[in-house]
């Protein structure tokens, strides 16, 4: 079927932190989104539709995103969502209102305030309230469990992960937003103590904020707003169940789904098709269960997995499914820096949330429009 | 619209105080089960669900989509999560009505529910946030104020909200599926407590365990469907900042920009003539009269004027939330949806005891935040 033609326009973000002691969440927002429509060189006006992305529970308080309206310039009163999911399944969703051809421009708005709480105790808050959070598990815990379940069926190893983790952390020490900026070996990580096994500390993502702010626009208005528009090929999103004994921990069907779909609508045969890969992975076996569910070799140099570093260098949650997003956007638009992935023109960009990568975003992004 | 699109399923939950015989996903799978039940559907034909509900905190659990996916019929679906504060019950239909509208999909489950006796709601909606001092008044202590300054400008007279309240408590009288349903007269209403003046403990919604689900659906799906649907004709979800200096809080503007998004879509040019039922949010019995207002069904100040004339109870002019509305059902995240699903119902012909006879066209609204959020759409028995 034929689509419209939508583009990423315009990104911004802040730098991650692993606490930026004087702001509030939505006071972090404000710059961010003054930026990006700074960058698109229009007033918010412009705009023709409003999507914002937290969730309550990681500010410590209800409707935290309430307050977020002020700061992305609501008024005159705007078209609005917020969804209660990282920014990239936010962004899915002004791309589907965009191909209703009821508006033609969207704004992407996600922030988080990781450091109010202790996010290994918040997020266990996700899980089935009578039979798996009463358990303490953590969202490392379940990490573990998965990364144990990928090794049993793999006979992946201490050192595979280590070598998935210094990779991110050589990638990410050239990008100026991370959190963390310093190269690490892989025989270093593989010293770093057990969190829980088979996850070391050097093979887990740091606790951090930040805000982001994506621009959506339609063919006609895209090209005005961007010299450059990186153009969205296919996307799909997909969740599984969330029980922990009730999947295959070792694999992930909704990413695969996802990208199965994703790579239909882009006209691509595999995650091969594309010159770099960007996915949310907090730690090496996610990565390497994502890389799998795509078709995606994590051990060779094309597609580049990671050119930003990832989750392991940055992971402001909300934000960071969105900046995966961003991060596509500015390697096909020219804007990565010394983190360029030289010739890129096609990409794709992953993004996952819930306990052991229970709901998956892909999409698939080029230089050139998709459809005629 | 430019791809038609329709509510060919509605299922809701009976609500109550406690659903002590129910989990949350048991809870939400009785509206889920009905609703495609209604549709002639089951789960293989849903390609995609959206599920919203208000703050997390009301039952502890964060984003439970998630651990729903399984009741939810999701597995290995698209499912997204909403949250626009009280609208978001409205927003989530309206977000299932635009996966229709893109063309990219057929039918789609919109789900809403709370369970609010799993937590404490007056607890959940006073937050202590910084530089803002603490009302620890839930939501009738904050809208209080906003029913006071209706009151002074518009000269409304004190009897007002006790003829709103016992009106919808005579209207859920008819709706087998109501939390409230107990016969209760105007002189009740006044003398029960004010918790929050103006507002009395009988001006007040209750907290409830409910669910809703609607399928919506592309024409060709809804014409093969079992029964009549309900078309959408028009929908929009509109917010405004709260920090806007002289932001009307009485009338607020995102809600007559919405109405107006609305109405022309539905080429609805006189709202009071051409809709016949409408399924309005009114949390404290006051907000009737205030958003008959906002919503273009009078002018400025007649609101208290339609309710005290009686044009607005059921079997007069326009029967307002026929349902029984908020006031006597409220799982509040899924408050805004049971309201655009009992507009779909009404055109559809299929209300029960509280159907309003020849309804051809009505509006189903939702407001949320500090009156900064609202989604509504209005539906025709006619394409």
């Amino acid at each position: 079927m034929s689509l419209r033609n939508v583009a990423v326009v315009g990104f911004a973000q802040l730098p991650v932190v692993a606490r930026d002691e004087h702001r509030m969440s939505t006071e972090m927002l404000y710059p961010v989104v003054r930026e990006a429509l700074e960058r698109v060189g229009v007033t918010r006006d412009a705009i023709d539709y409003q999507v914002s992305a937290s969730a309550d529970y990681l500010d410590g308080r209800p409707f935290g995103f309430v307050a977020a309206l002020d700061v992305m310039g609501s008024w005159p009163p705007r078209q609005d969502l917020h969804l209660e999911m990282d920014g990239s399944f936010a962004a899915y969703y002004a791309w589907l209102k965009i191909q209703t051809g009821e508006v033609d421009t969207a704004i992407v708005c996600a922030h988080g305030k990781t450091s109010e709480g202790e996010p290994e105790r918040v997020l266990n808050l996700q899980l089935d309230p009578y039979y798996q959070a009463p358990l303490g598990l953590t969202p490392t815990a379940t990490a573990a469990l998965q990364a144990s379940a990928y090794q049993a069926r793999t006979g992946a190893t201490d050192a595979d992960f280590a070598a998935v983790a210094a990779r991110n952390r050589a990638a990410g020490a050239r990008n100026p937003d991370n959190q963390v900026r310093e190269s690490a070996s892989a025989d270093a990580l593989q010293r770093t103590p057990w969190v829980i096994e088979p996850l070391r500390r050097g093979y887990l993502s740091p606790v951090g904020e930040s805000a982001s702010c994506l621009v959506l626009a339609a063919e006609g208005k895209a090209e005005q707003l961007c010299q450059r528009p990186a153009w969205i090929h296919g996307v799909d999103h997909r969740t599984e169940l969330q029980s922990i004994g009730a999947r295959d921990l070792s694999r992930s069907a909704g990413a695969a789904r996802a990208a199965e779909k994703a790579f239909e609508m882009a006209g691509i045969g595999s995650a091969r098709d594309v010159d770099l890969v960007e996915l949310l992975a907090t730690n090496p076996a996610e990565e390497l269960i994502v890389c799998e569910a795509l078709g995606v070799n994590a051990r060779a140099t094309a597609p580049v997995v990671n050119p930003s570093g990832g989750a392991l260098c940055a992971h402001p949650v909300m934000s960071t499914g969105l900046i995966r997003l961003g991060e596509v956007f500015r390697q096909l638009s020219g804007q990565a820096g010394e983190r360029t992935v030289p010739g890129a023109r096609r990409a794709v960009a992953h993004a996952s949330q819930g306990h052991c990568l229970q709901q998956n975003v892909v999409w698939v992004l080029g230089t050139e429009r998709r459809w005629a | 619209m430019k791809r038609p699109v329709a509510v060919v399923g509605v299922g809701q939950t009976h609500h109550k105080a406690r659903r002590a015989d129910v989990s949350i996903p048991g809870l939400v799978r009785e509206a889920v089960d009905r609703a495609l039940a209604d549709a002639g559907l089951r789960h293989e034909d849903i390609d995609a669900v959206v599920v919203g509900k208000a703050p997390d905190m009301l039952e502890g659990v964060m984003q439970p989509e998630q651990f729903l996916a399984g009741a939810l019929g999701a597995h290995l679906k698209p499912l997204l999560r909403v949250h626009t504060a009280g609208s978001v019950g409205a927003s989530t239909a309206i977000t299932a009505m635009t996966h229709v509208a893109s063309g990219l999909y057929d039918r789609v489950l919109a789900v809403a529910f709370e369970k609010q006796s799993e937590g404490n709601a007056m607890w959940a909606l006073s937050p202590n946030l910084p530089f803002t001092p603490p009302l620890v008044a839930g939501a009738g202590g904050f809208f209080a104020p906003y029913c006071r300054a209706y009151i002074a400008r518009t000269g409304c007279p004190p009897h007002i909200g006790p003829v709103t309240a016992a009106s919808a408590r005579d209207n859920a009288g008819r709706n087998e599926y109501a939390h409230l349903r107990e016969p209760m007269t105007v002189d009740d209403v006044m003398n029960s407590p004010v918790l929050w003046d103006p507002i009395r403990y009988l001006e007040t919604c209750p907290s409830s365990d409910g669910a809703i689900a609607l399928v919506v659906a592309n024409e060709d799906a809804a014409r093969k469907g079992p029964r009549k649907p309900a078309w959408i004709k028009g929908a929009a979800s509109y917010a405004e900042g709260m920090w806007v200096p002289g932001r009307d809080q009485v009338s607020p503007r995102a809600g007559k920009v919405c109405a107006r998004h609305v109405y022309d879509q539905a080429g609805i040019t006189n709202p009071w003539k051409e809709i016949h039922t409408a399924e309005i949010y009114v949390p404290f019995a006051w907000f009737e009269a205030m958003w008959l207002e906002n919503l273009g069904f009078c002018d400025e100040a007649e609101g208290w004027k339609l309710v005290d004339r009686g044009e607005v109870k059921f079997g007069a002019h326009l029967p307002i939330n026929p349902s029984g509305g908020v006031l006597c059902t409220n799982p509040i995240g899924a408050s805004g949806m049971i309201r655009l699903g009992e507009a779909a119902l009404q055109v559809m012909g299929r209300a029960g005891a509280h159907q309003v006879e020849g309804a051809k066209t009505a509006l189903g609204h939702a407001y949320g935040g500090g009156a900064q959020y609202f989604a509504m759409w209005v539906v025709g028995s006619e394409r």
